[in-house]
């Protein structure tokens, strides 16, 4: 569920709805509107702010990232193929959901981590 | 992380019958809980004994750490809606809420206010719809900002509007008070969307009980060609078994990923998997409390 | 819970203050024509120890013709009962038929104080009316007790601090029968029927007997009755102070037709005396005292039995 709500941020990001600096809906308001647990709109927020895309402001709510230029966004479609390409290969080796997000999280961590040293 | 509720052994008998027995169970803060089961399984029981209303026949329950029938101090901390969600009915909707603010020394005015939205405060209860008297049970349950909050069987006359209204107006007040929420519910797609925990009950014992992330990661099903069964690596248990022509599938619980080429393996619902061990004879041995993932390695 | 009593009981306590100003008004109305007949015919001077010629009719004239009225007045005797059962009964039988205790019993306020509020709450409502009611009859019998004393079931059960106390005990009686049945209307059956034995039973049996009573011998024409007392027993007993039973009585008065003489000469003659038993009205007070007392333990014990086991409900 979480899945769907932050698929919808990043569809409003690409198509414009949302702008660098908007706040995104207090938990509450979603919580509201659709009737899901909070602890998954939480979740949800969490990810995105991990993804870079988000970031919370301690007692103010979330907001876009202002410094996310919308024409990268362009890119993740391509990306996204990539992706998908992998993660076919991934469990064709017989490797489960469980291993393969740890082995993306820590991927990334890595790469993340010789970025910024 | 504190536990809410903690039955232990807890069983309850009515006349000859037992409604509830055996019953170990722990329910950790600050989560959604589903409590499931069929007519008569022991959910309104189960509910009953955890607010003081009926008294164990064995075992215990404890509740905030507080036993409910010799500790009535724990009503400040707890919000109950019994099946039918009962009110005075002559009561006005105003009267209903100085009613719950003159019986409750945390009663947040504001909160209810906001929870109950527009509408009449001069209405009577009595002439209030069906979806309107579960949603005021639920505002005066939630204006003292529980710690817990147990709900018997809300939607069981609401319609499907109705039912998504007090669903929303339920994450709503838990997302402002952080409570943790047991819902009980025959029907268990009404609460799908919300529980982060399930707890299965089938005649009085519990069937199933877990983070609902870690159920679905833990079981899958196995289709393939009928065969003996041995030891199938991965599987820890058969949970169901069912063969039609020459096919075999099985619903187990595995302990590690299934690769055996001759299955295919499937993912399973929330609902298949709950109807299956509705369906399962076997009774699971009660289990130590666990408050951390449920994880079945080794 | 002041309020939450006040406004789940306001339908009855409403009810029954309707009930105290319609009876008070009903007894200024009936009164007047009572107390005009009192001064008319001057009964001050009747009474001892003032006398004159022709006051046995003059009194007995006057008890008879408001004696019809002085009958319904002793029905005010239920008033005090029947509203303490109705309002007891109630209190927890209807949050049972309602399913409403699931709701009453699961906030902050625990199950012994809730019952225990609402049935102080209760019962100081109730003991007032019933004041108020006591009140208003005294001042209705004014006349009549001038005349006929107090002492008697039909003055003293209305007037004084009996009933209040009947009252309480009602209500007491009420609320436990309501939290044992569950049922409103089995409660009420079951709560009056235990008052009213309770009443009766305390009435015959121990009233009587709460101070020794006195006894006086008459010998002479007149029954001796003095109209204040309350009047026990009435009995003719012989020389050694053996009862004279109705039919020896009968067969001496017969003796005594058929030799010609004067029967009370007769019963004289034989050493035969009337013994009167009774309860003298200056007592009044103190029987009150004592028959209140009796119904308010009887209810606080009602009362506390049922806070006891409110906590033990439902099993």
């Amino acid at each position: 569920m979480y899945v769907q709500i932050v698929q919808q941020v990043k569809e409003a990001l690409r198509l414009g709805l949302l702008d660098g600096g908007e706040q995104l809906p207090t938990v509450r308001e979603v919580v509201a509107d659709l009737a899901i647990n909070p602890n998954t709109v939480a979740k949800a927020y969490r990810e995105l702010e991990r993804e870079g895309l988000v970031v919370a402001r301690q007692g103010r709510g979330t907001f876009v990232s202002s410094s996310l230029p919308a024409a990268s966004l362009e890119h993740h479609d391509d990306l996204r193929r990539q992706l998908e390409q992998w993660f076919r290969a991934a469990q064709r080796a017989g490797i489960d959901e469980e291993s393969i997000r740890a082995l993306v999280s820590s991927t990334l961590r890595e790469a993340l981590a010789r970025r910024a040293a | 992380m504190t536990a809410t509720l903690e039955a232990s052994a807890l069983g309850k008998r009515f006349r000859r019958a037992w409604a509830l027995r055996n019953c170990t169970l722990t329910i950790p803060e600050h989560t959604v809980v589903g409590l499931t089961g069929p007519n008569g399984s022991g959910k309104s029981t189960l509910l009953g004994l955890a607010v003081g209303l009926l008294a164990p026949s064995e075992g215990s329950i404890l509740v905030l750490g507080r036993d409910p029938r010799s500790d009535p101090s724990v009503f400040a901390e707890i919000g109950y809606v019994s099946q039918e969600a009962p009110l005075y009915r002559s009561f006005t909707v105003g009267e209903m809420l100085e009613f719950a603010r003159s019986t409750n020394p945390r009663w947040d005015r504001s909160l209810a206010a906001e929870l109950l939205g527009a509408g009449s405060t001069e209405t009577r209860v009595a002439a209030l719809s069906s979806g309107d008297r579960a949603r005021l049970a639920l505002t005066l349950a939630l204006g003292k900002r529980p710690r817990l909050l147990l709900l018997d069987e809300p939607f069981a006359r609401l319609d499907p509007l109705a039912g998504r209204e007090f669903l929303q107006l339920l994450m709503d007040g838990v997302s402002e008070t952080g409570s943790t929420v047991v819902v009980a519910s025959r029907v268990v797609t009404d609460i799908e969307r919300v529980c982060e925990r399930i707890v299965l009950l089938a005649d009085g014992h519990v069937r199933l009980e877990g983070a609902v992330e870690d159920l679905l990661a833990d079981h899958r099903v196995l289709t393939g060609a009928r065969r003996p069964l041995g030891t199938i690596h991965g599987v820890e248990r058969i949970v169901r078994e069912r063969h039609s022509g020459r096919q075999l599938t099985l619903l187990v619980k595995t302990d590690a990923p299934v690769l055996d080429p001759s299955w295919s393996v499937d993912e399973i619902g929330l609902e298949e998997l709950l109807l299956a061990y509705m369906a399962s004879e076997e009774v699971p041995a009660p289990r130590p409390p666990q408050l951390s993932r449920l994880r079945w390695h080794g | 819970m002041a309020w939450v009593t006040w406004r789940q009981h306001r339908p009855q306590l409403l009810a029954m203050a309707g009930l105290v100003l319609g009876v008070a008004l009903a007894a200024l109305v009936t009164d007047l024509p009572i107390r005009a007949a009192y001064h008319r015919q001057a009964l001050a001077s009747c009474l001892p120890p003032a006398t004159r010629s022709g006051c046995d009719i003059i009194v007995s004239h006057f008890r008879g013709e408001f004696a019809g009225r002085v009958a319904v007045a002793r029905w005010l005797m239920v008033l005090p009962g029947l509203a303490g059962l109705l309002v007891g009964a109630p209190l927890v039988a209807r949050e049972f038929e309602h399913g409403t205790y699931r709701l009453a019993w699961t906030q902050s306020v625990s199950r012994r104080r809730w019952l225990l509020s609402k049935t102080s709450l209760l019962a100081l409502v109730v003991v007032v009316g019933a004041a108020v009611l006591a009140g208003v009859a005294t001042w209705w019998r004014v006349p009549l007790d001038a005349v006929g004393g107090r002492m008697s079931p039909g003055a003293f059960d209305i007037e004084g601090l009996v009933v209040p106390a009947y009252a309480f005990f009602a209500l007491g009686v009420g609320v436990l029968a309501g939290l044992l049945l569950r049922r409103t209307i089995a409660a009420v059956s079951v709560a009056l029927a235990a008052f009213v034995a309770v009443r009766l039973g305390v009435e015959k049996l121990l009233r009587p007997h709460f101070l020794p009573p006195l006894h006086r011998t008459v010998t002479g024409l007149t029954q001796g009755q003095l109209a204040p007392d309350w009047i026990l027993n009435n009995s003719l007993v012989d020389a050694v102070g053996r009862q004279i039973s109705t039919s020896r009585e009968d067969l001496a008065i017969l003796h005594a037709q058929q030799a010609g003489i004067d029967p009370q000469g007769y019963f004289l003659s034989l050493g035969w005396r009337r013994v009167i038993t009774f309860q003298p009205p200056g007592r009044f007070w103190a029987f009150q005292g004592i028959e209140a007392a009796i119904f308010v333990v009887l209810g606080l014990l009602a009362v506390g039995l049922a806070v006891t086991l409110v906590r033990r409900t439902p099993a």
